[in-house]
């Protein structure tokens, strides 16, 4: 990641430079600072708002018996994980996914992405279970994928959900090649 | 049947947390407090990940109106032509895994000037409706976790993607 985020600034002050626009790219610098607070910002109260109803399903005991559900998926792709709560917020970060409230997915994905950082020991490389979990939300299945149905009736089609079927084919066999990947890499690992 | 999926998305969120209050309140918990002190982890979350957000919002955005995507695009364009890949398609699949709300105004552009029913339309559609945006993902994920290698993190979401790419290319 450090290597990315560094290629990706060089890269672009060495174009700018080329092109003689550097003037443009600093006040691009500054505003996408910003841009990236505003977006936290919207973002907390979402954030603010699941973590507050996760934390009522946590206290009361419904998220362990939600992640006891889904235990045959869950025990395919995260074998080695035995934490119950752990596991009801991967579930529930793909859920969100899902159904397609993708600020909520991240919220709870945070605070997955948490948990599992702690089993891990704090260590400063991955474990199994957190590829797999990036792997599977990267490429997860959008029930209805809300804005592009809006673009594309807006664009005048004739049948804006006609894409659905192929998305989802698209997505179903995306999803099975992140998570052979990690499997093949698990495997290596080993 | 999109209605129908639609139709789900739009009450999943209500659904929740009706579900989530009842089963508190059957269980007789102090359900308030709870949400009360539950928001106060979520708004500690925000703050650890907003270092990383606006560090990917910058680099992004640097390489992006900088415009060496663009120079990026005319490299690899001919090794996309060659897998037949049309050209049409490429800047959006380059841009959809690091810009989420970037790669919607692309696609909405192509929808406008190909039509949303055309080959190019709909293989639009369904990339922008299948495709995350994994390095977004990646960056923010581990941004509130003590992980300096992502191991196979970013590759398995790599190969997923171009899949997804590929997948929508023949679908369609």
């Amino acid at each position: 990641m450090n290597r990315i985020w560094a290629a990706l600034i060089l890269i672009g002050v060495a174009v700018c430079a080329w092109q003689g626009r550097l003037s443009d790219l600093s006040e691009e610098l500054l505003n996408s600072a910003s841009d990236g607070l505003y977006f936290v910002l919207s973002l907390a109260g979402v954030m603010g708002l699941w973590a507050g109803l996760m934390n009522v399903a946590r206290r009361t005991g419904l998220m362990e018996k939600l992640a006891r559900l889904a235990t045959p998926v869950m025990r395919f792709l995260f074998p080695k994980e035995a934490d119950g709560e752990t596991r009801s917020l991967i579930l529930m970060s793909f859920l969100a996914n899902l159904f397609g409230a993708g600020n909520s997915s991240t919220v709870f994905a945070l605070k997955a992405m948490e948990a599992l950082d702690r089993e891990n020991g704090r260590r400063p490389e991955a474990s199994d279970a957190m590829c797999m979990f990036l792997a599977v939300n990267m490429t997860m299945l959008q029930l209805a994928p809300v804005t592009i149905l809006k673009l594309r009736q807006d664009a005048g089609s004739a049948d804006p959900g006609a894409i659905l079927l192929p998305s989802y084919g698209a997505a179903l066999l995306s999803m099975a090649v992140a998570i052979l990947v990690c499997r093949l890499a698990e495997h290596r690992n080993k | 049947m999109s209605d129908f999926f639609s139709a789900l998305s739009a009450v999943f969120i209500p659904l929740i947390f009706t579900a989530v209050l009842l089963y508190g309140l059957f269980r007789k918990a102090p359900v308030y407090d709870f949400f009360a002190e539950g928001v106060k982890e979520g708004l500690q979350s925000a703050v650890e990940v907003l270092p990383f957000i606006i560090a990917i919002f910058v680099g992004i955005r640097v390489f992006t109106a900088s415009g060496a995507m663009e120079l990026f695009q005319r490299l690899l364009g001919p090794i996309f032509g060659l897998l037949g890949v049309p050209e049409e398609l490429l800047s959006l699949i380059l841009l959809r895994p690091v810009s989420g709300s970037g790669s919607l105004v692309l696609a909405g552009e192509i929808l406008q000037e190909f039509g949303p029913d055309s080959f190019l339309g709909r293989a639009a559609s369904v990339m922008t409706g299948t495709c995350e945006t994994v390095f977004y993902v990646l960056a923010v994920y581990f941004g509130v976790t003590a992980v300096k290698k992502s191991r196979h993190a970013l590759w398995a979401g790599l190969a997923g993607y171009a899949a997804g790419i590929a997948a929508s290319l023949w679908l369609c």
